[in-house]
């Protein structure tokens, strides 16, 4: 997932014209203070870190007064928000609200279609509005080739009751929206809330953007904003280990894509060839009672260094005891190129016995993989043995320590 | 028989030129398919693997009546590739490509879906016809013989790397496949599970099939609600990568909304069983159920040799 942090979300949208109060953001309390004491006015300082979810406890604080403002961004500063410590703080010119709405375009995965989906009830997760307030969300599947044509979304503001000036401005800004969704190649931009001021103003007060990926060679000027990380229930930043993986793995960028996890409480290194096999031997290890202390899923065809640098870092995280490599029967993978690149990291960390290393892998050129792997002292199997049985024995193996 | 590919596969490859599409082909022809054309803009004349290459997808439609296509070209062109081989009436389709941007797969799906063409990806290693020797994309290697045997069984994956063990597993129980599949990572694929399910209930060749699935992406309700509404008859056989799949980072996974928006569901098997699909407690048991299956429902004769 490439989230953007707020502030720069907020930039995008205000070099698109889109109305957004005004904002800036500061790493220490003083600059909070000027800046309050720039804008003149009260405001919201909200901690910054890439997390998809609104309303974290002590995430967002109100100051009347700079010096409040001073206060209440040390605070925030010093916190840390689903373990990303904040280290930027966002300061806005605080909005008096009469009613606040909700805007979320992205992709629908079932229908394949951007959808967009808009509520007369912002401002608390887009779940309790499903739940409280089904009646106040409009949704609309999209062309992709034709976007969101300025009628549609006024339709749909209007059937939510919009009218007026308020019903105009607000049309104007989906429209644009959607022309930023696309224009940055966003999986998701989501506007919670988007308020209508006490003067019948229309403005965005915060808003989530999520870039693909796949398409960050077309903006290079965001790939340095983008906030990489694990993007699940489990949402967390990477680790030391999973850091060193991933510089091995964008040393060498163009061969074998690489997933890669730490795990918690193992003790068996587990590289596999591909996510769905990998995540299939760790539910099978851990029925025969293995340990897995990470796993690293390894796509396509690596080269040697690759698989030695990885390998490298596996073997070198704490409390593991021993190696188990198991792949699907490989399509692109060339055995004898991991095998390679694994006996070399095993004896450069000194592995050898007691320490079990139990490899499964067959396809192209495994007569001489089972070779190199053999030579190395490697426990060595092709086809002859499933994948079950591979996770089994290496069960057995890490017992029998 | 078997599905989407046959002996009369003409087939053609944009991007011929690159490292990994030359390895592919190699493995291809000498599996026995048709690869009769190369597209490589500016290259035309040469002849690389033995293959004729041409600038333009038209050239090697008109040269070799081209029907089926292989795209194999960077993520950034592969939408307008696309567009050229839908433009020569060309309506199989295989993207081995992967990490194409989204916004570009909409735009492919929505094209492929107005001419009715049909697409298997992208970054998938493709399908392979064992019986007609066939083989669309990088699917077994260049041992692929020695993983598929011809038969009755059609394999369903969405798993590039799982797709020759799980047809592995089919001849290991002394059975063989009709067509594997692999249909690509992720929710933006040309083909799903449910699409192929279609098209092998159709196939008298097959007569069950397996799904190998990672929990988090299959579109178990669409399978099941197929199946209910009588789309799909045969035994079906899933296998899935369940348990850990909960604490893995889902990468088209959109925060909060994936809840109300997508096909990803991780509810339990149940539903699935109380469909009548012979669901794998572990991996190895599918070749245990299709063992079984043997003796009940599938036609001793359709068994290869």
């Amino acid at each position: 997932m490439a989230r953007l942090l707020e502030n720069d979300a907020l930039r995008i949208l205000v070099e698109n014209k889109l109305p957004v109060p005004r904002f800036d953001y500061v790493d220490t309390p003083e600059e909070a203070k000027q800046v309050a004491e720039n804008l003149n006015v009260p405001v919201v300082l909200k901690a910054l870190a890439p997390v998809g979810k609104r309303g974290e406890p002590g995430a967002l604080v109100f100051a009347d007064e700079p010096e409040q403002a001073e206060l209440n961004a040390k605070t925030l500063l010093s916190s840390s928000i689903e373990q990303y410590p904040v280290k930027k703080v966002l300061v806005r010119e605080k909005v008096n609200t009469d009613q606040e709405l909700y805007v979320s375009i992205s992709i629908d995965q079932g229908l394949k279609c951007p959808v967009v989906m808009v509520s007369a009830a912002g401002g608390v997760d887009y779940q309790e509005i499903v739940l409280r307030n089904p009646e106040k969300i409009r949704s609309v599947h999209l062309n992709p080739y034709k976007g969101l044509p300025d009628f549609v979304a006024k339709e749909i503001w209007a059937d939510l009751g919009l009218s007026g000036s308020v019903l105009r401005d607000a049309t104007a800004i989906l429209t644009r929206l959607y022309q930023v969704f696309c224009r940055y190649d966003c999986n998701m931009l989501e506007v919670n809330p988007l308020v209508i001021t006490k003067d019948s103003k229309v403005r965005i007060i915060s808003v989530d953007m999520v870039i693909d990926e796949a398409a960050l060679f077309r903006h290079p000027e965001l790939n340095h904003l983008v906030q990489m990380g694990h993007d699940s229930e489990y949402h967390r930043p990477l680790t030391a280990l999973e850091k060193n993986i991933a510089d091995v793995n964008e040393a060498d960028p163009y061969r074998g894509a690489v997933m890669f996890m730490e795990l918690s409480d193992g003790d068996i290194a587990f590289m596999c060839g591909g996510c769905g096999g990998s995540l299939l031997m760790l539910d099978t290890l851990l029925q025969y009672g293995g340990r897995p202390a990470n796993f690293l899923a390894l796509n396509g065809n690596p080269s040697e260094r690759k698989v030695y640098g990885l390998a490298k870092v596996m073997l070198a995280q704490p409390g593991v005891k021993g190696l188990f490599v198991c792949a699907g029967i490989a399509n692109d993978m060339q055995v004898d190129v991991v095998a390679r690149g694994i006996a070399r990291a095993l004896q450069e960390e000194h592995k050898g016995c007691g320490f079990p290393v139990l490899v499964r892998l067959a396809g192209v050129n495994d007569q001489i993989g089972r070779e190199i792997f053999t030579t190395a002292g490697v426990e060595y199997y092709g086809e002859e043995i499933t994948m079950t049985m591979a996770a089994q024995k290496m069960a057995d193996r890490m017992k029998q320590l | 028989m078997g599905i989407l590919v046959d002996r009369d596969s003409r087939v053609g490859i944009a991007g011929i030129a690159g490292l990994d599409a030359l390895a592919m082909v190699k493995d291809m022809k000498r599996y026995g398919t048709s690869v009769l054309a190369g597209i490589a803009p500016g290259r035309k004349g040469e002849t690389l693997q033995e293959i004729p290459v041409y600038d333009t997808i038209r050239q090697a439609v008109e040269a070799h009546a081209i029907n089926t296509m292989l795209i194999y070209v960077s993520p950034a062109v592969t939408l307008d590739a696309v567009r050229e081989t839908l433009a020569n009436d060309i309506k199989l389709l295989v993207i081995p490509t992967g990490n194409i941007p989204a916004h570009d797969m909409l735009k492919v799906i929505y094209e492929i879906r107005a001419v009715e063409a049909r697409l298997i990806g992208p970054n998938t290693v493709g399908l392979i016809d064992p019986a007609a020797r066939v083989k669309l994309g990088s699917i077994g290697g260049g041992s692929a013989e020695r993983f598929f045997a011809p038969g009755c069984v059609g394999v369903i994956s969405s798993n590039a790397g799982m797709t020759a063990e799980t047809a592995y597993m089919v001849k290991k129980a002394g059975l063989g496949v009709s067509t594997a599949v692999n249909i690509g990572e992720g929710a933006l694929i040309g083909t799903t599970a449910r699409e192929l399910l279609a098209l092998f209930e159709k196939d008298p060749q097959t007569q069950a099939v397996i799904l190998f699935c990672e929990q988090g992406l299959l579109a178990q309700d669409e399978i099941v609600e197929f199946i209910e509404q009588g789309g799909f008859s045969k035994p079906l056989i899933v296998a899935l990568a369940d348990r850990f799949a909960g604490c893995m980072p889902q990468k088209d996974g959109f925060g909060f909304q994936a809840s109300s928006v997508g096909s990803c569901d991780h509810k339990c098997p149940m539903r699935l069983k109380r469909a009548g699909v012979y669901v794998a407690g572990k991996y190895d048991d599918i070749i245990y159920l299709l063992q079984e299956l043997q003796g009940v429902k599938l036609n001793y004769s359709e068994k290869p040799i």
